[in-house]
Protein backbone atom coordinates (compact mmCIF):
# COMPACT_ATOMS: atom_id res chain seq x y z
CA UNK A 1 0.00 0.00 0.00
CA UNK A 2 1.43 3.33 -0.97
CA UNK A 3 1.04 6.12 1.51
CA UNK A 4 3.28 8.68 -0.14
CA UNK A 5 1.07 10.23 -2.77
CA UNK A 6 -2.07 10.91 -0.74
CA UNK A 7 -2.84 13.84 1.53
CA UNK A 8 -2.41 13.59 5.26
CA UNK A 9 -0.82 10.89 7.37
CA UNK A 10 -1.78 7.24 7.14
CA UNK A 11 -3.92 6.13 10.10
CA UNK A 12 -5.63 3.06 11.45
CA UNK A 13 -9.38 3.56 11.94
CA UNK A 14 -12.00 0.97 12.82
CA UNK A 15 -14.42 -0.45 10.29
CA UNK A 16 -17.52 0.08 12.36
CA UNK A 17 -19.39 -3.05 11.35
CA UNK A 18 -16.77 -5.74 11.16
CA UNK A 19 -15.20 -6.16 14.59
CA UNK A 20 -15.99 -9.53 16.16
CA UNK A 21 -14.15 -8.89 19.42
CA UNK A 22 -11.56 -11.59 18.80
CA UNK A 23 -8.68 -9.57 20.26
CA UNK A 24 -6.29 -10.48 17.45
CA UNK A 25 -5.29 -6.82 17.13
CA UNK A 26 -4.25 -6.65 20.78
CA UNK A 27 -2.20 -9.81 20.49
CA UNK A 28 -0.61 -8.71 17.23
CA UNK A 29 0.45 -5.38 18.72
CA UNK A 30 1.94 -6.83 21.88
CA UNK A 31 3.67 -9.70 20.09
CA UNK A 32 5.11 -7.56 17.31
CA UNK A 33 6.68 -5.04 19.67
CA UNK A 34 7.29 -7.31 22.62
CA UNK A 35 5.09 -5.13 24.80
CA UNK A 36 4.20 -5.99 28.39
CA UNK A 37 0.69 -7.27 29.10
CA UNK A 38 -0.16 -3.94 30.72
CA UNK A 39 0.22 -2.22 27.38
CA UNK A 40 -3.02 -1.17 25.70
CA UNK A 41 -1.88 0.54 22.53
CA UNK A 42 -4.95 -0.99 20.95
CA UNK A 43 -7.84 -2.50 22.86
CA UNK A 44 -11.27 -3.86 22.04
CA UNK A 45 -13.67 -2.03 24.31
CA UNK A 46 -17.35 -2.22 25.05
CA UNK A 47 -19.24 0.89 24.08
CA UNK A 48 -22.64 1.81 25.47
CA UNK A 49 -22.05 -0.96 27.96
CA UNK A 50 -25.20 -2.35 29.54
CA UNK A 51 -27.54 -0.86 26.96
CA UNK A 52 -29.27 -2.30 23.92
CA UNK A 53 -26.71 -0.45 21.83
CA UNK A 54 -23.75 -2.18 23.45
CA UNK A 55 -21.11 -2.96 20.91
CA UNK A 56 -17.42 -3.83 20.89
CA UNK A 57 -14.94 -1.78 18.93
CA UNK A 58 -11.17 -1.61 18.66
CA UNK A 59 -9.82 1.70 19.93
CA UNK A 60 -6.37 3.18 19.63
CA UNK A 61 -4.67 6.47 18.88
CA UNK A 62 -5.96 7.98 15.62
CA UNK A 63 -3.04 10.40 15.22
CA UNK A 64 -5.52 13.28 15.17
CA UNK A 65 -4.81 16.26 12.95
CA UNK A 66 -6.12 18.53 15.73
CA UNK A 67 -4.82 16.38 18.54
CA UNK A 68 -5.95 17.73 21.94
CA UNK A 69 -3.19 15.70 23.59
CA UNK A 70 -0.51 17.70 21.76
CA UNK A 71 -2.24 20.92 22.72
CA UNK A 72 -2.31 20.21 26.44
CA UNK A 73 1.02 18.43 26.90
CA UNK A 74 3.10 20.83 29.02
CA UNK A 75 6.48 19.43 28.06
CA UNK A 76 5.90 18.88 24.33
CA UNK A 77 6.51 15.20 24.92
CA UNK A 78 3.65 14.77 22.47
CA UNK A 79 4.38 16.26 19.11
CA UNK A 80 3.56 16.02 15.44
CA UNK A 81 6.12 14.31 13.30
CA UNK A 82 6.85 15.62 9.85
CA UNK A 83 4.47 13.08 8.35
CA UNK A 84 1.63 14.39 10.54
CA UNK A 85 1.42 11.49 12.96
CA UNK A 86 1.53 12.04 16.71
CA UNK A 87 4.44 10.66 18.66
CA UNK A 88 5.31 10.69 22.35
CA UNK A 89 8.87 11.16 23.56
CA UNK A 90 9.75 8.95 26.47
CA UNK A 91 12.51 11.38 27.32
CA UNK A 92 10.13 14.28 27.87
CA UNK A 93 6.95 12.77 29.34
CA UNK A 94 6.45 13.51 33.03
CA UNK A 95 3.40 11.28 33.46
CA UNK A 96 0.99 14.08 34.36
CA UNK A 97 -2.00 12.43 32.58
CA UNK A 98 -3.04 15.75 31.01
CA UNK A 99 -3.22 14.02 27.64
CA UNK A 100 -5.39 11.32 29.17
CA UNK A 101 -7.93 13.92 30.23
CA UNK A 102 -7.70 15.77 26.92
CA UNK A 103 -7.97 12.88 24.45
CA UNK A 104 -11.58 12.30 23.36
CA UNK A 105 -10.88 8.69 22.49
CA UNK A 106 -9.16 7.43 25.62
CA UNK A 107 -6.03 6.52 23.71
CA UNK A 108 -3.24 7.52 26.13
CA UNK A 109 -2.14 4.72 28.40
CA UNK A 110 0.12 4.82 31.44
CA UNK A 111 1.25 1.24 32.02
CA UNK A 112 2.86 0.61 35.36
CA UNK A 113 4.97 -2.15 33.91
CA UNK A 114 8.61 -2.10 34.91
CA UNK A 115 10.09 -1.60 31.49
CA UNK A 116 12.97 0.61 30.42
CA UNK A 117 11.89 4.06 29.39
CA UNK A 118 11.89 4.46 25.65
CA UNK A 119 14.42 6.79 24.18
CA UNK A 120 14.18 8.80 21.02
CA UNK A 121 16.57 6.37 19.41
CA UNK A 122 14.03 3.65 19.99
CA UNK A 123 10.76 5.43 19.39
CA UNK A 124 8.49 2.43 19.22
CA UNK A 125 9.81 0.75 22.34
CA UNK A 126 7.62 -0.01 25.27
CA UNK A 127 7.04 2.59 27.93
CA UNK A 128 6.17 1.95 31.50
CA UNK A 129 6.72 3.29 34.94
CA UNK A 130 3.69 5.54 34.62
CA UNK A 131 4.79 7.28 31.45
CA UNK A 132 2.39 7.80 28.59
CA UNK A 133 2.29 5.16 25.90
CA UNK A 134 0.39 5.08 22.64
CA UNK A 135 0.17 3.54 19.19
CA UNK A 136 3.11 4.31 16.90
CA UNK A 137 1.33 3.14 13.75
CA UNK A 138 4.10 0.54 13.45
CA UNK A 139 6.49 2.95 11.81
CA UNK A 140 9.23 0.34 11.14
CA UNK A 141 6.72 -1.89 9.36
CA UNK A 142 5.65 1.01 7.15
CA UNK A 143 9.25 1.44 6.06
CA UNK A 144 9.01 -2.07 4.66
CA UNK A 145 5.69 -1.26 2.98
CA UNK A 146 3.78 -3.27 5.55
CA UNK A 147 0.56 -2.28 7.26
CA UNK A 148 0.49 -1.90 11.02
CA UNK A 149 0.39 -5.26 12.75
CA UNK A 150 -3.14 -4.83 14.07
CA UNK A 151 -4.63 -4.04 10.66
CA UNK A 152 -2.54 -6.73 9.01
CA UNK A 153 -3.70 -9.49 11.33
CA UNK A 154 -7.34 -8.51 11.82
CA UNK A 155 -9.31 -11.47 10.39
CA UNK A 156 -12.37 -9.41 9.47
CA UNK A 157 -10.74 -6.28 8.08
CA UNK A 158 -12.18 -4.32 10.96
CA UNK A 159 -9.15 -2.06 11.01
CA UNK A 160 -8.68 0.14 7.99
CA UNK A 161 -5.33 1.69 7.27
CA UNK A 162 -4.50 4.49 4.90
CA UNK A 163 -4.27 8.17 4.19
CA UNK A 164 -7.43 10.29 4.23
CA UNK A 165 -7.83 9.76 0.49
CA UNK A 166 -7.43 6.03 0.82
CA UNK A 167 -9.74 5.84 3.81
CA UNK A 168 -12.29 7.88 1.94
CA UNK A 169 -12.32 5.29 -0.84
CA UNK A 170 -12.57 2.40 1.61
CA UNK A 171 -15.33 4.01 3.62
CA UNK A 172 -17.29 4.58 0.42
CA UNK A 173 -17.41 0.87 -0.25
CA UNK A 174 -20.66 -0.94 0.39
CA UNK A 175 -21.11 -2.27 3.88
CA UNK A 176 -18.48 -0.09 5.49
CA UNK A 177 -19.80 2.59 7.80
CA UNK A 178 -17.98 5.70 8.93
CA UNK A 179 -16.59 5.36 12.42
CA UNK A 180 -16.70 9.01 13.39
CA UNK A 181 -19.39 11.60 13.81
CA UNK A 182 -18.79 15.17 12.67
CA UNK A 183 -17.10 16.23 15.90
CA UNK A 184 -14.77 13.27 15.94
CA UNK A 185 -14.00 13.58 12.23
CA UNK A 186 -13.00 17.22 12.69
CA UNK A 187 -10.57 16.25 15.46
CA UNK A 188 -9.13 13.26 13.62
CA UNK A 189 -8.99 14.45 10.03
CA UNK A 190 -8.94 18.22 10.39
CA UNK A 191 -9.32 19.87 7.00
CA UNK A 192 -9.72 16.46 5.38
CA UNK A 193 -12.82 15.67 7.47
CA UNK A 194 -15.37 16.66 4.85
CA UNK A 195 -13.53 14.77 2.13
CA UNK A 196 -13.32 11.60 4.19
CA UNK A 197 -16.75 11.71 5.76
CA UNK A 198 -18.56 13.14 2.76
CA UNK A 199 -17.89 10.10 0.68
CA UNK A 200 -18.94 7.64 3.36
CA UNK A 201 -22.23 5.80 3.10
CA UNK B 1 -11.21 -9.99 26.57
CA UNK B 2 -13.42 -6.97 26.15
CA UNK B 3 -13.03 -4.11 28.60
CA UNK B 4 -16.30 -2.93 30.05
CA UNK B 5 -15.32 0.68 30.38
CA UNK B 6 -14.35 2.77 27.42
CA UNK B 7 -13.24 5.84 29.33
CA UNK B 8 -11.80 6.05 32.73
CA UNK B 9 -13.31 8.82 34.80
CA UNK B 10 -11.18 11.89 35.49
CA UNK B 11 -10.52 10.78 39.07
CA UNK B 12 -8.82 7.65 37.76
CA UNK B 13 -6.47 9.79 35.69
CA UNK B 14 -5.61 12.35 38.34
CA UNK B 15 -6.56 11.09 41.78
CA UNK B 16 -7.08 13.11 44.94
CA UNK B 17 -3.62 14.67 44.83
CA UNK B 18 -4.51 16.88 41.89
CA UNK B 19 -7.57 18.07 43.79
CA UNK B 20 -5.53 19.01 46.84
CA UNK B 21 -3.00 20.76 44.63
CA UNK B 22 -5.66 22.75 42.81
CA UNK B 23 -7.24 23.78 46.12
CA UNK B 24 -4.00 24.84 47.77
CA UNK B 25 -2.66 26.89 44.88
CA UNK B 26 -6.06 28.57 44.67
CA UNK B 27 -5.81 29.51 48.33
CA UNK B 28 -2.24 30.71 47.76
CA UNK B 29 -3.22 32.94 44.86
CA UNK B 30 -6.24 34.31 46.68
CA UNK B 31 -4.29 34.94 49.88
CA UNK B 32 -1.61 36.86 48.03
CA UNK B 33 -4.13 39.10 46.29
CA UNK B 34 -6.01 39.72 49.53
CA UNK B 35 -2.72 40.45 51.26
CA UNK B 36 -1.62 42.85 48.59
CA UNK B 37 -4.87 44.77 48.87
CA UNK B 38 -4.31 45.04 52.63
CA UNK B 39 -0.71 46.07 51.99
CA UNK B 40 -1.81 48.96 49.78
CA UNK B 41 -4.45 50.05 52.28
CA UNK B 42 -1.88 49.91 55.05
CA UNK B 43 0.51 52.07 53.05
CA UNK B 44 -2.12 54.67 52.28
CA UNK B 45 -3.55 54.84 55.77
CA UNK B 46 -0.39 54.13 57.72
CA UNK B 47 -2.22 51.35 59.51
CA UNK B 48 -0.26 48.54 61.13
CA UNK B 49 -3.44 46.49 61.45
CA UNK B 50 -3.87 46.26 57.69
CA UNK B 51 -0.18 45.55 57.40
CA UNK B 52 -0.52 42.60 59.74
CA UNK B 53 -3.20 41.13 57.49
CA UNK B 54 -0.92 41.63 54.51
CA UNK B 55 1.96 39.87 56.22
CA UNK B 56 -0.09 36.88 57.28
CA UNK B 57 -1.72 36.67 53.86
CA UNK B 58 1.66 36.56 52.15
CA UNK B 59 2.63 33.80 54.54
CA UNK B 60 -0.54 31.87 53.72
CA UNK B 61 0.28 32.24 50.04
CA UNK B 62 3.75 30.96 50.67
CA UNK B 63 2.40 28.06 52.70
CA UNK B 64 0.03 27.02 49.94
CA UNK B 65 2.90 26.98 47.49
CA UNK B 66 5.16 25.05 49.82
CA UNK B 67 2.57 22.32 50.31
CA UNK B 68 0.56 22.19 47.07
CA UNK B 69 3.11 21.75 44.24
CA UNK B 70 5.05 18.98 46.03
CA UNK B 71 1.78 17.07 46.32
CA UNK B 72 1.34 17.42 42.57
CA UNK B 73 4.92 16.32 41.97
CA UNK B 74 4.26 13.17 43.97
CA UNK B 75 1.47 12.39 41.49
CA UNK B 76 3.77 12.57 38.49
CA UNK B 77 5.68 9.64 37.07
CA UNK B 78 8.91 11.63 36.85
CA UNK B 79 8.81 14.41 39.47
CA UNK B 80 12.48 15.26 39.17
CA UNK B 81 12.15 15.72 35.44
CA UNK B 82 9.08 17.89 35.96
CA UNK B 83 10.98 20.14 38.35
CA UNK B 84 13.29 21.21 35.54
CA UNK B 85 10.59 23.64 34.53
CA UNK B 86 12.57 25.93 32.21
CA UNK B 87 13.80 22.88 30.33
CA UNK B 88 10.69 20.74 30.35
CA UNK B 89 7.71 23.09 30.47
CA UNK B 90 8.07 24.42 26.95
CA UNK B 91 4.54 24.28 25.54
CA UNK B 92 3.28 27.74 26.39
CA UNK B 93 -0.09 26.85 24.90
CA UNK B 94 -0.72 24.41 27.74
CA UNK B 95 -2.29 25.75 30.91
CA UNK B 96 -0.14 23.41 32.95
CA UNK B 97 2.93 25.15 31.56
CA UNK B 98 1.40 28.57 32.08
CA UNK B 99 0.49 27.56 35.60
CA UNK B 100 4.00 26.32 36.38
CA UNK B 101 5.51 29.67 35.49
CA UNK B 102 2.75 31.54 37.30
CA UNK B 103 3.44 29.47 40.39
CA UNK B 104 7.13 30.23 40.11
CA UNK B 105 6.46 33.95 39.88
CA UNK B 106 4.03 33.83 42.78
CA UNK B 107 6.50 31.85 44.84
CA UNK B 108 9.16 34.49 44.35
CA UNK B 109 6.66 37.26 45.02
CA UNK B 110 5.22 35.72 48.17
CA UNK B 111 8.68 35.08 49.55
CA UNK B 112 9.95 38.59 48.91
CA UNK B 113 6.83 40.38 50.07
CA UNK B 114 6.71 38.33 53.24
CA UNK B 115 10.41 38.80 53.83
CA UNK B 116 10.17 42.56 53.43
CA UNK B 117 7.17 42.86 55.76
CA UNK B 118 8.22 40.41 58.43
CA UNK B 119 11.94 40.91 58.74
CA UNK B 120 14.41 43.73 59.03
CA UNK B 121 14.77 46.70 61.30
CA UNK B 122 12.92 49.00 58.94
CA UNK B 123 10.10 46.70 57.96
CA UNK B 124 6.92 48.48 56.88
CA UNK B 125 3.73 48.46 58.91
CA UNK B 126 5.63 47.57 62.08
CA UNK B 127 3.94 48.52 65.28
CA UNK B 128 5.36 51.44 67.19
CA UNK B 129 8.11 50.58 69.66
CA UNK B 130 7.04 50.32 73.23
CA UNK B 131 3.41 49.79 72.45
CA UNK B 132 1.76 47.55 75.01
CA UNK B 133 0.36 45.02 72.66
CA UNK B 134 1.20 41.84 70.91
CA UNK B 135 3.50 42.16 67.99
CA UNK B 136 2.20 41.68 64.55
CA UNK B 137 4.64 38.94 63.78
CA UNK B 138 3.15 36.45 66.10
CA UNK B 139 4.75 36.83 69.49
CA UNK B 140 3.95 38.54 72.75
CA UNK B 141 6.90 40.79 72.28
CA UNK B 142 5.73 43.88 74.14
CA UNK B 143 8.81 45.72 72.97
CA UNK B 144 7.30 45.86 69.47
CA UNK B 145 8.28 44.31 66.21
CA UNK B 146 10.11 47.41 65.12
CA UNK B 147 13.57 46.00 65.48
CA UNK B 148 15.51 42.81 65.72
CA UNK B 149 13.80 40.54 68.16
CA UNK B 150 16.84 39.95 70.25
CA UNK B 151 17.70 43.61 70.47
CA UNK B 152 14.16 44.60 71.26
CA UNK B 153 13.55 42.04 73.90
CA UNK B 154 16.87 41.50 75.52
CA UNK B 155 17.06 37.89 76.53
CA UNK B 156 13.40 37.23 76.01
CA UNK B 157 12.38 34.86 73.30
CA UNK B 158 9.91 36.18 70.83
CA UNK B 159 7.22 34.05 69.24
CA UNK B 160 6.00 33.52 65.70
CA UNK B 161 8.17 33.22 62.66
CA UNK B 162 10.65 35.79 63.94
CA UNK B 163 11.00 33.73 67.06
CA UNK B 164 11.60 30.62 64.97
CA UNK B 165 14.25 32.43 62.97
CA UNK B 166 15.77 33.67 66.20
CA UNK B 167 15.90 30.23 67.77
CA UNK B 168 17.71 28.76 64.79
CA UNK B 169 20.14 31.64 64.84
CA UNK B 170 19.13 33.13 61.54
CA UNK B 171 17.12 36.14 62.62
CA UNK B 172 19.98 38.58 62.34
CA UNK B 173 20.96 37.32 58.93
CA UNK B 174 17.42 37.31 57.62
CA UNK B 175 16.82 40.78 58.99
CA UNK B 176 19.93 41.97 57.22
CA UNK B 177 18.89 40.37 53.94
CA UNK B 178 15.48 41.98 54.22
CA UNK B 179 16.89 45.40 54.93
CA UNK B 180 19.46 45.19 52.17
CA UNK B 181 17.05 43.97 49.50
CA UNK B 182 13.96 45.95 50.46
CA UNK B 183 13.24 48.69 47.93
CA UNK B 184 11.38 51.88 48.66
CA UNK B 185 7.76 51.48 49.63
CA UNK B 186 6.45 52.65 46.28
CA UNK B 187 8.79 50.33 44.43
CA UNK B 188 7.91 47.47 46.76
CA UNK B 189 4.23 47.97 46.09
CA UNK B 190 4.85 48.20 42.36
CA UNK B 191 6.71 44.91 42.51
CA UNK B 192 3.88 43.55 44.61
CA UNK B 193 1.45 44.48 41.87
CA UNK B 194 3.62 42.63 39.34
CA UNK B 195 3.63 39.57 41.55
CA UNK B 196 -0.11 40.07 41.88
CA UNK B 197 -0.42 39.36 38.18
CA UNK B 198 1.15 35.98 38.85
CA UNK B 199 -1.23 35.46 41.77
CA UNK B 200 -4.21 36.25 39.58
CA UNK B 201 -2.80 33.87 36.99
CA UNK B 202 -2.50 31.12 39.57
CA UNK B 203 -6.06 31.75 40.69
CA UNK B 204 -7.26 31.45 37.11
CA UNK B 205 -5.05 28.44 36.52
CA UNK B 206 -6.61 26.73 39.52
CA UNK B 207 -9.78 26.66 37.43
CA UNK B 208 -8.28 26.17 33.98
CA UNK B 209 -6.20 23.23 35.17
CA UNK B 210 -9.41 21.24 35.22
CA UNK B 211 -10.67 20.10 31.86
CA UNK B 212 -8.37 22.19 29.74
CA UNK B 213 -8.02 21.32 26.08
CA UNK B 214 -9.86 21.72 22.83
CA UNK B 215 -11.91 18.59 23.40
CA UNK B 216 -13.33 19.90 26.71
CA UNK B 217 -14.27 16.42 27.72
CA UNK B 218 -15.58 17.14 31.21
CA UNK B 219 -18.78 19.15 31.10
CA UNK B 220 -18.93 19.56 34.89
CA UNK B 221 -15.78 21.65 34.64
CA UNK B 222 -17.39 24.18 32.31
CA UNK B 223 -15.22 27.24 32.73
CA UNK B 224 -18.08 29.73 32.77
CA UNK B 225 -19.12 28.28 36.11
CA UNK B 226 -15.88 26.91 37.46
CA UNK B 227 -13.77 30.06 37.12
CA UNK B 228 -15.99 32.16 39.43
CA UNK B 229 -16.10 29.30 41.94
CA UNK B 230 -12.32 29.06 42.03
CA UNK B 231 -11.71 32.81 42.14
CA UNK B 232 -14.22 33.56 44.89
CA UNK B 233 -13.26 30.54 46.96
CA UNK B 234 -9.52 31.15 46.57
CA UNK B 235 -9.85 34.77 47.63
CA UNK B 236 -12.30 33.98 50.42
CA UNK B 237 -10.39 31.11 51.99
CA UNK B 238 -7.07 32.86 51.57
CA UNK B 239 -8.40 35.97 53.27
CA UNK B 240 -10.15 34.23 56.14
CA UNK B 241 -7.04 32.15 56.83
CA UNK B 242 -4.87 35.26 57.01
CA UNK B 243 -7.49 36.89 59.19
CA UNK B 244 -7.48 33.97 61.60
CA UNK B 245 -3.70 33.93 61.85
CA UNK B 246 -3.60 37.66 62.48
CA UNK B 247 -6.27 37.30 65.15
CA UNK B 248 -4.50 34.42 66.88
CA UNK B 249 -1.01 35.78 66.93
CA UNK B 250 -1.76 39.47 67.26
CA UNK B 251 -4.65 38.91 69.65
CA UNK B 252 -6.10 42.20 68.63
CA UNK B 253 -9.46 41.63 67.01
CA UNK B 254 -10.99 44.96 66.32
CA UNK B 255 -12.32 47.19 63.60
CA UNK B 256 -9.64 46.30 61.07
CA UNK B 257 -10.15 42.58 61.39
CA UNK B 258 -13.90 43.07 61.34
CA UNK B 259 -13.51 44.76 57.98
CA UNK B 260 -11.66 41.78 56.58
CA UNK B 261 -14.08 39.37 58.19
CA UNK B 262 -16.90 41.18 56.43
CA UNK B 263 -15.03 40.96 53.15
CA UNK B 264 -14.49 37.24 53.70
CA UNK B 265 -18.21 36.82 54.31
CA UNK B 266 -18.85 38.41 50.93
CA UNK B 267 -16.33 36.21 49.12
CA UNK B 268 -17.45 32.97 50.74
CA UNK B 269 -21.07 33.94 50.11
CA UNK B 270 -20.23 34.61 46.47
CA UNK B 271 -18.65 31.16 46.29
CA UNK B 272 -21.85 29.62 47.59
CA UNK B 273 -23.87 31.52 45.00
CA UNK B 274 -21.52 30.43 42.22
CA UNK B 275 -21.93 26.81 43.31
CA UNK B 276 -25.69 27.21 43.45
CA UNK B 277 -25.64 28.64 39.93
CA UNK B 278 -23.56 25.66 38.82
CA UNK B 279 -25.94 23.00 40.04
CA UNK B 280 -29.04 24.90 38.92
CA UNK B 281 -28.00 26.34 35.57
CA UNK B 282 -25.16 24.22 34.24
CA UNK B 283 -27.23 21.13 33.26
CA UNK B 284 -29.50 23.37 31.21
CA UNK B 285 -26.63 24.97 29.38
CA UNK B 286 -24.58 21.80 28.94
CA UNK B 287 -26.72 18.67 29.11
CA UNK B 288 -23.57 16.56 29.23
CA UNK B 289 -22.94 18.02 32.68
CA UNK B 290 -26.16 16.58 34.09
CA UNK B 291 -24.51 13.37 35.23
CA UNK B 292 -21.74 15.25 37.02
CA UNK B 293 -24.16 17.56 38.80
CA UNK B 294 -26.27 14.58 39.80
CA UNK B 295 -23.14 12.97 41.20
CA UNK B 296 -22.44 16.10 43.24
CA UNK B 297 -25.95 16.10 44.67
CA UNK B 298 -26.30 12.33 44.94
CA UNK B 299 -23.35 10.02 45.28
CA UNK B 300 -21.09 12.75 46.65
CA UNK B 301 -23.72 14.79 48.46
CA UNK B 302 -22.07 14.31 51.83
CA UNK B 303 -18.77 15.71 50.60
CA UNK B 304 -20.20 18.38 48.34
CA UNK B 305 -23.27 19.61 50.21
CA UNK B 306 -22.27 18.58 53.70
CA UNK B 307 -18.58 19.40 53.86
CA UNK B 308 -17.92 21.82 51.00
CA UNK B 309 -21.05 23.95 51.10
CA UNK B 310 -22.46 23.69 54.62
CA UNK B 311 -19.35 23.17 56.73
CA UNK B 312 -16.98 24.89 54.34
CA UNK B 313 -19.01 27.93 53.36
CA UNK B 314 -22.25 28.47 55.25
CA UNK B 315 -20.96 27.71 58.74
CA UNK B 316 -17.86 29.92 58.28
CA UNK B 317 -20.07 32.72 57.01
CA UNK B 318 -22.32 32.35 60.06
CA UNK B 319 -19.32 32.29 62.40
CA UNK B 320 -17.79 35.39 60.84
CA UNK B 321 -21.06 37.29 60.91
CA UNK B 322 -21.63 36.31 64.53
CA UNK B 323 -18.09 37.34 65.46
CA UNK B 324 -18.35 40.70 63.73
CA UNK B 325 -21.74 41.52 65.21
CA UNK B 326 -20.91 40.12 68.62
CA UNK B 327 -17.68 42.05 68.92
CA UNK B 328 -19.24 45.24 67.67
CA UNK B 329 -22.01 44.97 70.25
CA UNK B 330 -19.58 43.95 72.94
CA UNK B 331 -21.43 40.72 73.60
CA UNK B 332 -18.53 38.44 72.68
CA UNK B 333 -15.24 38.11 74.46
CA UNK B 334 -12.01 38.58 72.58
CA UNK B 335 -11.32 34.89 72.93
CA UNK B 336 -14.69 34.01 71.46
CA UNK B 337 -14.12 36.29 68.50
CA UNK B 338 -10.68 34.88 67.81
CA UNK B 339 -12.03 31.34 68.17
CA UNK B 340 -14.75 32.13 65.67
CA UNK B 341 -12.23 33.42 63.15
CA UNK B 342 -10.00 30.38 63.60
CA UNK B 343 -12.87 27.90 63.34
CA UNK B 344 -14.20 29.66 60.25
CA UNK B 345 -10.77 29.53 58.61
CA UNK B 346 -10.24 25.87 59.42
CA UNK B 347 -13.65 24.86 58.11
CA UNK B 348 -13.30 27.00 54.99
CA UNK B 349 -9.93 25.45 54.21
CA UNK B 350 -11.26 21.93 54.69
CA UNK B 351 -14.26 22.85 52.56
CA UNK B 352 -12.10 24.26 49.79
CA UNK B 353 -9.94 21.14 49.60
CA UNK B 354 -12.99 18.89 49.77
CA UNK B 355 -14.67 20.89 47.02
CA UNK B 356 -11.74 20.44 44.67
CA UNK B 357 -11.57 16.71 45.33
CA UNK B 358 -15.32 16.35 44.98
CA UNK B 359 -15.23 18.13 41.64
CA UNK B 360 -12.80 15.45 40.53
CA UNK B 361 -14.73 12.52 41.97
CA UNK B 362 -18.07 13.63 40.57
CA UNK B 363 -16.81 14.46 37.11
CA UNK B 364 -17.56 12.24 34.16
CA UNK B 365 -16.18 12.41 30.68
CA UNK B 366 -18.57 13.56 27.99
CA UNK B 367 -19.78 10.74 25.73
CA UNK B 368 -17.24 9.61 23.19
CA UNK B 369 -17.75 11.42 19.88
CA UNK B 370 -18.50 8.21 18.06
CA UNK B 371 -21.82 7.05 16.63
CA UNK B 372 -22.60 4.40 19.21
Amino acid sequence: MSTQESSGPARVVPNWESCIDCGACEVACQRTWNLPPESDRIKVVAMAHGTEDETNKPMQCYNCSEAPCVEVCPTEALFFRDDGTVRVSGDMCIGCHYCGVGCPFGAPQYPDAEVPEAAESEPVGARGNGLMDKCTTCEPRQEHDLEPACASECPTDALLYGTPDELSEKLAEDGVSTPFNDEAARIVFGDDADAVMGEGP
Amino acid sequence: MTAEIVFNEPITEWGWKVGVYVALIGIAGGAYLAGYAADVVSYRRGSAGHGAIAKWAYLVGLGGLVIGPPILLSHLATPLRAMLIPLTMTNLGSWMTIGAYMLGGLGIGSTLMFLWLAFGTERPHARAAGRESAVADGGRDVASDGGPARAATGDRTVGGFRGVADRVGLLGAVDSVADVTRPSEKTRLLLGALFGVFAAGVLLYSAMAYGEGSAQRVALWEKTFLVPVQIFSGLGVGLVTALALAAVFDRTPGAVLRTYATAAVGLLGATALALAATVVLLPGQRPAATAGVENLLGTHALAFVGVSVVLGLLVPVALLVAAVLGERRGSLSETAVVSSYVTAAALATVGKVTLAITYLMAAEFAPMPLPV
